[in-house]
């Protein structure tokens, strides 16, 4: 008998499904769309055409404002779910009395649809029978066409998405409030810390982990982010609240396939190279903290 | 005696349903049994196509089984992942036109040309569905128009005359405005809607300039670059002052209960919308059609488009069931059925037929008359199969004044050549 290498605990097979798995429904299509988006294609055949739709995609004022208006929309949303979130969290971690409610109440916004939801805040954003105008009119101010006037058009998508997008967000940071150990808060109170100190310098610290999820979650949801905004404008009034998810379905729906792969191999990018470096960046944070 | 009676009239009610049942097998029904797929948008099922198919289920013993395409952009992308999976119905309804040449009929659609139907048909039509001598289509519904829809009683009111030139188009929106009403109605919430004025002012440049659509094919007519063409964009921007206040969110909807009640005067918009129309309106005399005004007060004429049309699928297993229901449906008393039911967008385009008398007069009188004068124009999207996507994001982007008409024209003409290079014509 000769001596064999020393066996590993699981054949090197197991891995075969989800290896198989991987290639056929991610890596290939990764790789085809990127020869498919510099062709001209109609799905039956595909003329080579260099980088003539990346070229186009950004020139064309229609496609490329989609670029500026997807990293407002992202970072936008972000920062205010995580920043809103917070304070809302802490509230909901302190002792009051209906905090069960309220938790369920915070909550609700995610339980209804994206759909219903920017039908329901298009129309209460509606120039004349909305209910936010008539609210406004009844002040005695003048009425903001919300969805119709290109400068403030995208902020109130955003603001919508915020509505519905905080919940998830505070539930995440809940949990990581409560895991934060009691005896922390005991010793920066005997220190003489105020109410203010102990959240800056304990729970904000602490609750890293939980808010770097957050960060990442909210940011990718932004960047590649369709419905909402397909719901409540479409893309209008002109270009004002196109991003690339909403360019690319137009795209394809006006049968230019080659162009339509180009703009998702463009978002892929785009996720890429902001995913990749922040997730770095937050965890070299969170390490530094422990 | 009293229960005598009753057996005696059972039995003989017995007898008679027997002996009908009996004939009812005897005169069977050519596709009894039979069900057809049919997929159109709201707009074609609508009661008279609906009165239709249930007559000929009635006569033919088939079933339809529809089915409704959400339209715009849902639809389209829809319909093409349909076709690349090759899962179409028996039956469906979609654009004559540029937008058919899109599909790439030939590997979805029955050549239909050596059916007798077709010769039914008006040249104009059949132009709009036949691709490389192949024939794919017919039509859904009648001819309409992308013009003007008005509401007469205040033309009466305040002793307005139709306008044959723009001038005197504005002219009108300025008197309606100061008597405190609400000139033009823009329904931006559906913007497909706010092209019409763009799209239907195609009678004026061809007009001028005869050779426009053949230039623009090959790429070399820009709309920036021909004064009447960039005058279909600049014309938005006359209007901006005349709007109603919920231009940006108003609907199609809205648009047919604004104009058919008098809320608004003037609404760009196709005339596939004077049935809805006039259902809102208190008679349908109060309301009326003129084409887009030119410069010229003596060549006012109608840019027309031509109606959605009916496709067979080309791997259907009920091509005989299909073709027999739409000779059912061409036939006189069933097309006098549908337009009585539902009305007509405009007059019909199958030869030598007249609409019944009760279609309304904006399409019998006010429309009719630019046909009977020679004055109508298919609208661009039938003569060239170039039609830039961004059109109506840029036709609401200068109706809502955010945009110059000139930019918009040279926008435009950018979308063009990106529609013309994925289509595989050499624009440079």
């Amino acid at each position: 008998m000769t001596k064999t290498k020393e066996k590993s605990l699981y054949s090197v097979w197991f891995v075969v499904p989800s290896l198989a798995i991987f290639l056929i429904f991610f890596l290939w299509p990764v790789i085809s769309s990127l020869y498919y988006s510099m062709t001209v294609w109609n799905f039956e055949t595909a003329t080579f055409n260099g980088l003539e739709n990346y070229k186009l995609f950004f020139t064309d004022p229609a496609m490329s404002s989609s670029v500026p208006h997807t990293l407002l929309y992202a970072f936008a949303t972000s920062g205010l779910k995580v920043v809103l979130a917070f304070f809302i969290a802490i509230f909901l971690t302190s002792s009051i009395k209906t905090k069960g409610f309220i938790r369920s109440a915070v909550f609700f916004p995610n339980l209804v649809s994206t759909m219903a939801v920017g039908l329901t805040f298009a129309y209460m954003m509606h120039p004349t029978k909305g209910l936010l105008n008539v609210a406004i009119q009844g002040l005695g101010g003048k009425p903001v066409d919300f969805l119709g006037d290109p400068k403030v058009a995208l902020w109130g998508i955003i603001l919508s998405d915020v509505w519905k997008g905080l919940s998830i967000s505070v539930v995440i940071y809940i949990a990581g409030i409560q895991s934060i150990d009691q005896s922390y808060y005991e010793a920066a109170s005997i220190d003489g810390a105020n109410w203010w100190q102990q959240i800056t310098n304990v729970t904000l610290p602490l609750v890293a982990p939980a808010q770097n999820s957050i960060i990442i979650l909210s940011l990718i949801g932004g960047l590649r982010t369709f419905d909402l905004i397909w719901a409540m404008t479409g893309g209008g009034p002109g270009f004002a609240t196109d991003v690339l998810a909403s360019v690319i379905y137009k795209q394809y729906a006006a049968g230019f396939y080659g162009l339509s792969t180009a703009g998702n191999v463009v978002m892929l990018i785009l996720i890429s190279i902001i995913a990749f470096p922040l997730q770095h960046f937050l965890n070299k944070r969170e390490e530094a903290i422990r | 005696m009293n229960r005598k009676l009753m057996s005696l009239t059972l039995a003989i009610a017995l007898a008679v349903t027997m002996l009908m049942g009996v004939s009812a097998v005897a005169e069977a029904k050519p596709f009894e049994g039979v069900t057809i797929t049919f997929w159109g948008g709201q707009a074609e099922l609508n009661p008279g196509t609906l009165a239709v198919i249930e007559a000929a289920e009635e006569a033919l013993g088939l079933h339809v089984e529809t089915e409704i395409n959400p339209g715009g952009s849902e639809g389209d992308n829809l319909l093409k992942t349909r076709i690349a999976s090759n899962d179409l119905p028996d039956l469906m309804v979609y654009n004559s036109g540029s937008k058919l040449y899109d599909l790439n009929p030939s590997r979805c659609f029955l050549d239909i040309k050596d059916w007798d139907l077709v010769s039914r048909v008006d040249d104009a039509f059949l132009s709009s569905v036949t691709i490389d001598g192949a024939v794919y289509g017919l039509p859904q519904s009648s001819t309409q128009a992308g013009a003007i829809i008005y509401y007469k009683p205040d033309y009466e009111e305040l002793g307005l005359e139709v306008p044959h030139t723009w001038a005197e188009f504005v002219d009108n929106c300025a008197k309606l405005k100061e008597a405190g009403k609400t000139p033009i109605e823009l329904t931006a919430g559906d913007t497909w809607t706010t092209q019409v004025l763009f799209l239907g002012d195609y009678y004026n440049i061809n007009a001028e300039y005869p050779t426009f659509a053949e230039e623009y094919t090959e790429g070399k007519a820009k709309y920036a670059d021909i004064p009447v063409a960039t005058r279909s964009w600049t014309k938005y921007e006359d209007l901006v002052d005349y709007l109603n206040a919920d231009k940006s969110a108003a609907t199609v909807q809205d648009g047919n209960f604004a104009i058919g009640t008098g809320e608004a005067t003037h609404w760009f918009i196709l005339t596939q919308q004077l049935p809805l129309i006039t259902a809102e309106a208190d008679d349908q005399s109060q309301i009326g059609v003129f084409g887009v005004p030119g410069d010229d007060p003596d060549n006012h004429g109608l840019t027309v488009w031509e109606p959605m049309s009916f496709y067979v699928w080309k791997d259907s297993q009920n091509i005989d069931a299909v073709k027999a229901f739409l000779d059912f449906y061409f036939s006189e008393e069933m097309l006098n059925l549908y337009f009585e039911t539902y009305g007509a967008n405009g007059p019909s385009c199958i030869k030598g037929y007249t609409l019944p008398e009760t279609v309304c007069d904006a399409v019998r009188v006010d429309m009719q008359q630019y046909f009977d004068a020679g004055k109508t124009c298919p609208a661009l999207e039938y003569v060239s199969p170039i039609k830039g996507t961004a059109c109506e994001q840029l036709t609401t982007a200068v109706a809502m004044g955010q945009m110059s008409g000139a930019d918009a024209a040279k926008d435009y003409d950018e979308d063009c050549k990106k529609s013309a290079v994925q289509l595989g014509y050499n624009w440079e």
